[in-house]
């Protein structure tokens, strides 16, 4: 750990942070948002969790900011005129934050030093991860290990928390009803495609299969390199959404069709589940992989940890990038995932 | 010698992201700014990262020309993606009606230098 290194990057994340919320052009704000985002992320490798800033890459500077501009594009560009608050209720909101502050200021000084080998963290849980996981599930990197496989429970309602995110996002800004069923046939015919200009077009026609087959790789690769279904996930829907900005939503919805694409979202979470309850049915513990070696062929049961692991990795790469793909087309289109961009 | 190559490609991409910075901050108009911008990202982001594979090419090893190829395939991105990304901006300004910075007239209010 490099302390000047740390220093100018925390320094820059809080310029960043200032600026995102007193910036009055909420465009430039959500840009610099996802400069902060990837200042975090240069952060978090420094300090060595390359799975965390992998995530921090993908989701926080990539596809969110994605999300921030598209939700801009379609309402104000400029913030709400604000009446000037009276100057007794900026003085209580200004002396409860700097209360607040200074009692985690306070607090953060009986933290253990970063990397203390005799913190709790460090005595108690984690050099059973780093004991245990490679004889218990052949898997070296221990991140997928313990998110998959130790704490597969928790992953689990992490998959259903993003599928319930899109549910509520289909609830808020979806529109459904016969009237708009039978209005889009007409629509489909009067809209020409807009989309960009051709050299924007062709780039992205030669990026989008290397992109979909590095997210595969990201997601299968998981148990030895820093990725997984999540970040997997999110690159899958990168291309999509690419697709979308580079020509136009319906030549991507033409592609992942929105009925499949919520069915994509729903199945993730059943197989990760699934693969939960198939654990239970045969007599082991809700998602105990290791009693799926005797139904997969030439396996002992550590190997069938590491396949149990895939398998849920897989379902999260589902549920992710078509959660992604439909806040993106609900944004982008304000529910009736027609337009484009 | 091949820390020698290192070396010069490092300076030079820092002194290109150097003159890039320069030309954002002292170029007149948001095309000439884009025109800094495109071409110094792109030659100075690849000099690096060639200068990346080559540090990694020192000492000969399986996990070293791995890393190489990796970084390789990273440039490359940014030998297509960078100009594209650029083209796509201007192309959005001349879109939204940003008019050129010229000699003749006096500077648009706002597009101005500082």
């Amino acid at each position: 750990m490099i302390w000047q290194f740390d220093f100018i990057i925390l320094a820059l994340a809080l310029v960043c942070a200032v600026a995102s919320i007193s910036l009055k052009d909420l465009l430039s704000a959500a840009i610099v948002f996802g400069a902060y985002s990837f200042l975090m992320c240069l952060l978090w490798t420094e300090m060595g969790a390359v799975d965390v800033a992998f995530t921090e890459a993908a989701v926080g500077a990539g596809v969110s900011t994605v999300f921030f501009i598209a939700a801009v594009l379609h309402t104000s560009r400029q913030v709400k005129p604000r009446r000037h608050g009276r100057f007794f209720y900026k003085v209580i909101g200004g002396a409860a934050a700097l209360v607040i502050g200074g009692i985690l200021l306070a607090a953060s000084a009986d933290f253990p030093t970063w990397g203390d080998p005799a913190s709790p963290a460090s005595t108690h849980v984690s050099p059973h991860y780093i004991l245990h996981s490679i004889p218990d599930t052949a898997v070296p990197n221990i991140v997928t290990s313990v998110l998959a496989d130790y704490r597969g429970f928790d992953t689990m309602f992490e998959t259903s928390v993003i599928f319930v995110a899109g549910l509520a996002v289909l609830a808020i800004l979806g529109r459904f009803g016969r009237r708009q069923r039978d209005e889009e046939p007409a629509e489909f015919a009067a809209v020409p495609i807009a989309g960009q200009s051709p050299i924007i077009q062709t780039a992205c026609r030669i990026f989008v299969p290397f992109m979909q087959l590095f997210a595969l790789y990201v997601v299968a690769h998981g148990h030895h390199s820093p990725g997984g279904g999540f970040q997997g996930g999110v690159i899958l829907a990168a291309s999509f959404i690419l697709i979308a900005i580079s020509y136009d939503l319906r030549t991507m919805l033409g592609r992942l069709r929105e009925r499949l694409n919520m069915l994509f979202a729903s199945l993730g979470v059943m197989i990760y589940a699934g693969t939960g309850a198939l654990c239970l049915l045969m007599g082991a513990n809700f998602l105990d992989y290791s009693v799926l070696h005797h139904i997969l062929p030439a396996t002992s049961p550590i190997m069938a940890r590491s396949h149990g692991m895939l398998a849920v990795e897989v379902g999260v790469a589902f549920t992710v990038m078509a959660v992604m793909v439909l806040i993106y087309v609900n944004i982008a289109s304000h529910g009736k995932s027609d337009k484009g961009l | 010698m091949i820390d020698a190559i290192v070396v010069v490609l490092f300076v030079v991409g820092l002194l290109s992201f150097f003159s890039t910075t320069i030309g954002i901050l002292r170029f007149p108009d948001f095309y000439s700014r884009m025109h800094a911008a495109g071409k110094g990202d792109v030659f100075s982001s690849v000099a690096i990262l060639l200068g990346l594979v080559v540090y990694h090419l020192r000492h000969p090893s399986v996990g070293g020309t791995l890393v190489a190829i990796k970084i390789l395939m990273i440039s490359l991105f940014i030998f297509i993606a960078s100009p594209t990304a650029t083209h796509a901006i201007i192309d959005a300004g001349f879109t939204a009606g940003i008019k050129p910075w010229s000699k003749d007239e006096n500077r648009p209010e706002g597009e101005g230098g500082q």
